[in-house]
């Protein structure tokens, strides 16, 4: 682990304090990372990855040692490749990887990994298919730094929980910082994730029994992800009509090795900030204190008033001379059978009061 | 008057933006993300996969820029700006939550009173210069006292009074005084030790210090309620003794530097704490790396110019 010294001046206290945890944060730094061997099709798809990412990206373009599913060999420094990526995490203040990672018996890998306080949270190994480059596509593209619209199609991205935990990935790997205004005009291209057809066996499977037994990797679908610039159209209302351009990247990847996240690691990376206290006045909080209230477009304070449900059958009415007095018993005892406890109640409440 | 080709025209003039799909697209507004949960049809998909995968991404991108269009919106020179939701998918952090900053005394004192905070200005109205000063720094409002020209001394004062000494030191003092609340708000918020710790804390001090002369606090000027020291005894060994009895001592001595419950030096934990497996290879190759080392070992030629140098992360 790095030292933590006191800052000896301001420059090195401010370059310390935008490290901080932060309550709202930034968006995460990928680092790419080129493992022992990384081929063509690797080095083109990180690349590509790298152009969709800055500037939040940091490149390590020189070959590293790294496995990052196999803590168990060392390298000859005493390292294993999870102690390295969280040394790098730290030293870089970066909370994502990219690695690159090409071998005989799993070609053309790329791995995604999440950091949560410069330790591992999850890990998502793909393996790229198929490729067309930036620059073989020769389109007009996206101007470097440019928020994209993500678009995931298949219902498994809401069911499978290997697609669950890509879709995750891939939100936080393009899109994960929390802002509050984007600028319409501003919105220039799409990344569009979707899978081929369902296959069968995941069809039939409930959910549960996915999860449980050992998935055969073959089995899942493909994964296209393919990058679009958007042409807005006039439409004759508000909303224009989008059109888009093949971009690039288009890559096809097939899902490998995963490790989900450890529970209780997750469970603490899950923890929102306690909402601000206006927040909680104009409603946005759960605890929200003014429960019912909101504003009209007159802004006018309207309220809600609920009223519990009203039990009839208590309801006392008016009490006649002529129903009361010994009649009534025998009148309940004649038809007491066909209808059941509540008559039976009332039956023994009037012989109380007589 | 028949409006139909009228409509007709403006049809064929304009695509629709509306997006029709068996089960609705889910926008997440704040992240930008659209999921589209239909089925993949597998016929469009096999015909022609490029533009089965465009129409796809346009439906979702309409759907997403239809509900964008939709939020409320603010003026800017580059464009409206539409102002987003909260996420509605949920993100693991980074980082854990940052740990909110212990109160300090006066924090807790004003919550306790109900007292407003209120931030002062940095500057002041001077009502004789008619202009606004700093409240402290240079020129501040704060040594006006220290740089006016002349100062009224009050009557009982002494001959050698110096009202710019007293006024400086009066400044100085409140600097100081809060410079040490700020230290102890400071070692509060570090670790509440409890009061009963803190006082042990100080007797032991208080005990090594009245322990420290020749004559272990024999002459030292007595305070009002001081205690009499316990178990401090000032006893003189003779300077020649038997043979046997300087064996017998310098023995037990020995044994009680031997002994594990005070022991004198520690010994380090464990083994693999000793070796320093990173500066062990450095040496042993000196200096080439551990690849350099194995090559050497198995007797092929060593190779120049890659030094095996790792674990830092070549970037």
């Amino acid at each position: 682990m790095l030292r933590t010294v006191k800052p000896k001046n301001a420059r090195s206290k401010r370059a310390r304090d935008a490290r901080a945890p932060k309550e709202i944060e930034d968006p995460r730094t990928a680092i790419f990372v080129r493992g022992s061997h990384t081929g063509e099709k690797v080095n083109a798809a990180m690349r590509d990855l790298m152009a969709l990412k800055r500037p939040n990206c940091i490149s390590f373009s020189k070959k590293n040692v790294i496995h990052p599913f196999d803590n168990t060999s060392v390298t000859e420094a005493g390292h294993t490749s999870q102690s390295s990526l969280e040394f790098w995490s730290t030293k870089n203040d970066a909370s994502m990887f990219l690695i690159g990672q090409s071998t005989k018996k799993r070609p053309d890998g790329l791995t995604f990994v999440r950091m949560y306080d410069n330790r591992i949270l999850d890990m998502c190994e793909v393996g790229v298919t198929g490729l067309v480059g930036m620059d073989q596509i020769k389109t007009k593209k996206c101007t470097p730094g440019n928020k994209p619209l993500l678009h995931f199609a298949s219902e498994l991205f809401d069911t499978h929980p290997r697609f669950i935990q890509l879709k995750s990935i891939l939100i936080d790997f393009f899109n994960g910082e929390v802002i509050d205004s984007i600028c319409l005009a501003g919105l220039e291209h799409v990344i569009s994730v979707s899978l081929s057809p369902t296959p069968a066996s995941l069809n039939n499977a409930s959910t549960s029994a996915i999860a449980e037994t050992k998935e055969d990797l073959s089995t899942l679908p493909t994964v296209h992800i393919r990058g679009y610039t958007t042409r807005f159209l006039a439409s004759g209302n508000r909303v224009p009509r989008v059109e888009l351009t093949p971009m690039g990247p288009s890559m096809d990847l097939t899902l490998r090795r995963h490790q989900e996240p450890d529970p209780e690691m997750w469970k603490q990376a899950m923890k929102r900030p306690k909402v601000a206290k206006k927040d909680i006045e104009s409603g946005l909080g759960r605890k929200n204190k003014r429960k019912n209230t909101e504003l009209d477009e007159m802004g006018d304070l309207r309220g809600r008033v609920h009223v519990g449900k009203q039990d009839l059958s208590k309801l006392v009415g008016k009490k006649m001379k002529g129903l009361r007095g010994g009649a009534v018993d025998v009148d309940m005892e004649s038809d007491g059978d066909d209808d059941g406890d509540r008559e039976d109640d009332q039956g023994a409440r009037k012989k109380r009061k007589v | 008057m028949d409006v139909s080709n009228l409509l007709a025209s403006h049809a064929a003039k304009y695509q629709t933006t509306d997006v029709d799909k068996e089960t609705p697209i889910e926008v997440d507004a704040g992240f930008l993300t659209v999921t589209d949960l239909n089925p993949i049809d597998e016929e469009s998909y096999k015909a022609n996969l490029e533009e089965h995968l465009q129409s796809l991404a346009r439906d979702g991108a309409q759907a997403l820029v239809a509900a964008l269009f939709k939020l409320p919106t603010t003026q800017s020179p580059d464009g409206p700006l539409a102002q987003l939701p909260k996420p509605t998918t949920t993100l693991p952090r980074a980082k854990p939550l940052p740990k909110p900053k212990p109160p300090t005394k006066w924090e807790r004192f004003a919550a306790a009173k109900g007292i407003q905070k209120k931030v002062r200005d940095r500057k002041e109205w001077d009502e004789e210069r008619q202009e606004w000063v700093n409240r402290w720094g240079r020129d501040g409002k704060n040594k006006q006292k220290e740089v006016q020209w002349i100062t009224e001394v009050p009557l009982n004062a002494d001959a050698d009074f110096d009202p710019v000494k007293a006024a400086r030191d009066e400044r100085k003092a409140r600097v100081a005084k809060n410079e040490r609340q700020r230290l102890q708000n400071e070692a509060r918020a570090q670790g509440s030790t409890s009061r009963e710790e803190r006082k042990q804390d100080i007797e032991r001090t208080l005990a090594t210090s009245r322990g420290s002369t020749a004559s272990m606090g024999r002459f030292d000027r007595k305070l009002e309620g001081e205690k009499k020291m316990k178990g401090v005894k000032r006893k003189f060994e003779p300077t020649e003794r038997s043979l046997d009895q300087e064996k017998q001592a310098s023995l037990a001595l020995l044994s009680k530097m031997d002994s594990d419950s005070k022991k004198m030096r520690r010994e380090p934990a464990s083994e693999e704490n000793v070796l320093n497996v990173r500066k062990a290879v450095r040496f042993a190759s000196k200096g080439r790396g551990g690849l350099a080392l194995g090559r050497d070992a198995a007797g092929g030629k060593s190779r120049s110019g890659r030094g095996g140098r790792g674990g830092k992360g070549r970037r």
